[in-house]
């Protein structure tokens, strides 16, 4: 790979093989970045006029919106108004789309990765993601878990069960599991199969987390969790929410960006955003006359 | 409507089953005859003297026995000979007539005592071989009378002259009561019932052995005799009606046509102590499935067959197998869908309606005449030709059955992957290719039925009827599918044993089914993980 040192801000975990944990243990079961990010520092996601075309159609269309650490960003819009396409053009999970094409700027951890140079597998492990339906792998449960960090070239056994341990930990799924390891994820239940995709995303150890309408496939309760769950994870990590509801929206996050027919109609606190929007369009949305 | 289909699909499928056990009762029990039937005593004979099998104390006893249940055939056939072949007579009377010669040289007779002994041998020899040879009654018993008169000559019966005195005594015993009438029909008569004697019952005892080993031995299974029977004692004649009209099988009772003379005894002996002769026993041959064969499969089993077969499956595979998976990942994981793609695919579909005879044609072209002595083969059919042959043959197959294994992955898994930084070439490794592991093994159990199966394409490039086992991959084989071809084209024998050409089909539909359920387990058991239970 060609860009071994850009200037992501975190490195890739496992490469040092044998060396320290990727992780720092600051108390019992968090995981925490290497590098503790200033609330008040630059973006860690930052779009500068970024497009985004499916052959001649649009998907998204002159995106501005920086996107900050250690919080929850909700994306909030109707159906087709480009919220997936925008947070799955942020690790470039997009390009799998045929006739895909992507203009403008996106930054990642300060690095713009459009560009030609671009190390989609560091982006990626910096950038954990959450898909619509929980899709565990057809393996265990510790192998889910585990596939990231052995990507990483962790081969040690103990390092590995430490690492799941933790992210199983973090994703509050530890003690419902903690048996059952060797078991296939398809036995777990539904909301138990996603907290398990978001532990297999942070056992990666990203420290962006990209969720695609995590809850939509849940029922009621399972959702509920998975709300503590983010509540619990934005201290530690950036987090980036498409969602359809929009009382989650409220709920979990801090700043809300309504997108509608591609474009970024408004992007504040949330509290403003549902109580005092400064635009009609969004005032519409929000209060369900329209979308 | 619903009534109807319901109907009509439960019919078409009771029509399915039913042509499924007309076609393959039949086969497998006359399969299975190869295996489980009534083996006679020439049977064992035969596996302890080839095979070196079985009970030696035993089959000494049922040897003695048999042969002693023998001995009457032989002597009534002995006995009504001496009165009905003139040629094997005079031949035996010329034969003796020399020897005395020889004789009375030996013993130092010499001058006028020579000279008259030896013409008085002469004109006996010449009296009896008249007598042989003629139909009137009248001159046999004067010719008869004439040779017993110099039986009280010393010189004579001392001498090996008594044996033509001993032969010309059973002559006339013999013609007693034979019809002279009827003597030609009776010489060819007794040339088909020693015929069938010999194919019943193997060569007679103290004849020498012969050096085929199919001829060694009687029958060696118990239908096999009874067949024989029925054409000894119920010979077919075919009979004109009026002309014009086909001649008309018929048969017709040897017993009636032999009545009144020394052999007719012989017909009610064999029908009631065939089982005497033979002891039929209930057998179980299992060893069919490792035997080699012996005389063209008259003997033996089909275990070169087998691995044969065994090894021209396992060869293609390890080259069908790879290829089939890495072309249906380039064209599911790398290609975008372009002009080039849509051609190969239709070359696929193509290739896999192409005849096989056309497959063996290009294997013989190409990997045998072409490719392999390119690396310093010999030029002639093998192993490796053969199994890369079938391997083109069956790859569109496994393409196929592979690409729609690879396409029916759902997307989720590999947009997970790539999210949790995994490359293409990962992706596909680790999270693609297991969870299409079911359906590329089903195209795999598809293909091991063809490539076990097929003839046309190995016919030029590395099967032999007659072939050693093989050493190497360079050598040609025997297989199970050539074999029952050839055994059905035109071989004798194959008449004589059906039970070995059947036996080769039902094995290779055995080989070929657990071929399929050894993959069809491990499909399970994959699905069975990859679902999660």
């Amino acid at each position: 790979m060609t860009t071994e040192e850009n200037d992501m801000q975190t490195q890739p975990a496992g490469k040092a093989k044998g060396g320290a944990s990727p992780f720092i243990r600051l108390d019992e079961g968090k995981l925490q970045p290497k590098r503790k990010v200033d609330m008040n520092s630059i973006a860690v996601v930052k779009s500068e006029n970024f497009n985004f075309y499916y052959g001649s159609k649009v998907g998204v269309k002159n995106i501005t919106m920086d996107i900050y650490p250690c919080s929850v960003t909700a994306i909030i819009g109707p159906s087709g108004c480009g919220k997936s396409t925008f947070i799955r053009s942020i690790n470039r999970i997009n390009d799998l789309i045929p006739h895909g094409r992507a203009e403008g700027k996106l930054f990642v951890n300060g690095h713009n990765v459009y560009e030609k140079n671009t190390n989609l597998i560091r982006l990626r492990q910096q950038t954990g993601m959450v898909f619509q339906r929980p899709n565990p792998f057809p393996k265990s449960i510790f192998d889910n878990v585990a596939y990231g960090p052995r990507l990483q070239g962790i081969r040690d056994n103990s390092e590995l069960q430490r690492i799941v341990e933790e992210s199983l930990r973090a994703a509050a799924l530890w003690d419902e599991v903690r048996d059952d390891l060797k078991n296939s994820a398809f036995a777990l239940s539904g909301g138990q199969q996603q907290r398990l995709c978001i532990a297999r995303a942070l056992a990666t150890r990203p420290n962006i987390l990209l969720m695609d309408e995590p809850c939509s496939a849940l029922d009621p309760t399972a959702t509920g969790k998975i709300e503590d769950l983010i509540d619990q994870l934005q201290k530690d990590y950036t987090i980036v929410i498409v969602t359809h509801n929009m009382q989650q929206a409220a709920r979990v996050s801090q700043r809300t960006a309504f997108f509608c027919l591609g474009e970024l109609v408004e992007y504040d606190l949330t509290s403003k955003i549902f109580s005092n929007p400064a635009k009609k369009r969004t005032e519409d949305y929000v209060t369900g006359r329209f979308g | 409507m619903d009534k109807f289909f319901t109907g009509l699909s439960g019919f078409s499928i009771v029509l399915l089953t039913a042509a499924l056990l007309i076609v393959l009762v039949p086969m497998l029990l006359k399969g299975g005859s190869a295996v489980f039937f009534k083996g006679t005593v020439e049977f064992r004979k035969m596996q302890a003297d080839i095979f070196n099998r079985g009970d030696d104390a035993a089959l000494k006893n049922e040897k003695e026995r048999t042969r002693r249940a023998r001995e009457f055939i032989y002597d009534s056939i002995e006995t009504f000979k001496n009165g009905i072949d003139p040629a094997a007579l005079s031949e035996k009377v010329r034969q003796i007539n020399r020897q005395f010669g020889e004789q009375l040289k030996d013993k130092g007779i010499e001058g006028e005592d020579y000279q008259s002994l030896r013409s008085i041998a002469r004109e006996l020899r010449d009296k009896l071989i008249e007598a042989f040879e003629s139909n009137d009654r009248n001159l046999i018993n004067e010719n008869i009378k004439f040779v017993f008169s110099y039986k009280q000559d010393n010189r004579l019966a001392n001498s090996g002259m008594k044996e033509m005195f001993a032969i010309a005594e059973k002559f006339s015993r013999a013609i007693e009561n034979v019809d002279f009438q009827k003597r030609d029909r009776y010489a060819q008569s007794l040339g088909e019932i020693e015929e069938i004697v010999t194919q019943l019952l193997g060569p007679k005892p103290g004849e020498p052995v012969p050096v085929l080993a199919m001829a060694r031995y009687g029958a060696t299974r118990w239908e096999q005799a009874e067949k024989l029977k029925e054409q000894l004692l119920y010979p077919v004649r075919w009979v004109g009606g009026k002309p014009g009209e086909p001649l008309v099988a018929e048969k017709y009772s040897r017993q009636e046509e032999f009545k009144g003379t020394a052999i007719e005894p012989l017909f009610g002996y064999v029908d009631k102590e065939l089982s005497n002769m033979l002891e039929p026993r209930r057998t179980f041959y299992w060893q069919f499935f490792i035997d080699d064969s012996i005389n063209s499969h008259y003997f033996g089993g089909v275990g070169p067959e087998i691995l044969g077969t065994l090894l021209l499956t396992i060869v293609a595979m390890i080259f069908v197998i790879p290829l089939g998976v890495i072309s249906a990942a380039y064209l599911v994981e790398c290609s975008t869908e372009n002009l080039a793609v849509k051609i190969i695919r239709m070359c696929i579909n193509t290739l896999a309606g192409v005849p096989s005879i056309v497959f063996g044609l290009f294997g013989l072209a190409f990997f045998v005449l072409y490719l392999l002595p390119l690396f310093g083969a010999p030029s002639k059919g093998n192993i490796l030709a053969a199994s890369l042959t079938l391997a083109v043959l069956t790859l569109p197959l496994m393409i196929r059955a592979s690409e729609e294994a690879l396409r029916a992955v759902p997307h989720t898994y590999k947009e997970a992957s790539l999210a949790l930084g995994a490359g293409h070439f990962r992706t596909f490794i680790k999270v693609t290719l297991p969870a299409a592991m079911p359906g590329i093994l089903t195209g795999i159990i598809l293909s091991l039925g063809r490539v076990a199966g097929e003839t046309a394409p190995i016919l030029f490039t590395g099967t032999a009827a007659v072939a050693s086992i093989p050493k190497s991959l360079f050598d040609a084989t025997r297989t199970l599918s050539y074999g029952s071809y050839d055994m059905a084209v035109g071989d004798r024998i194959a008449a004589m044993v059906p039970h070995q050409q059947y036996g080769m089909v039902v094995t290779l539909i055995l080989l070929v089914l657990i071929l399929n359920t050894a993959a069809i387990l491990l499909r399970w058991k994959i699905s069975k993980k990859l679902r999660g239970h």
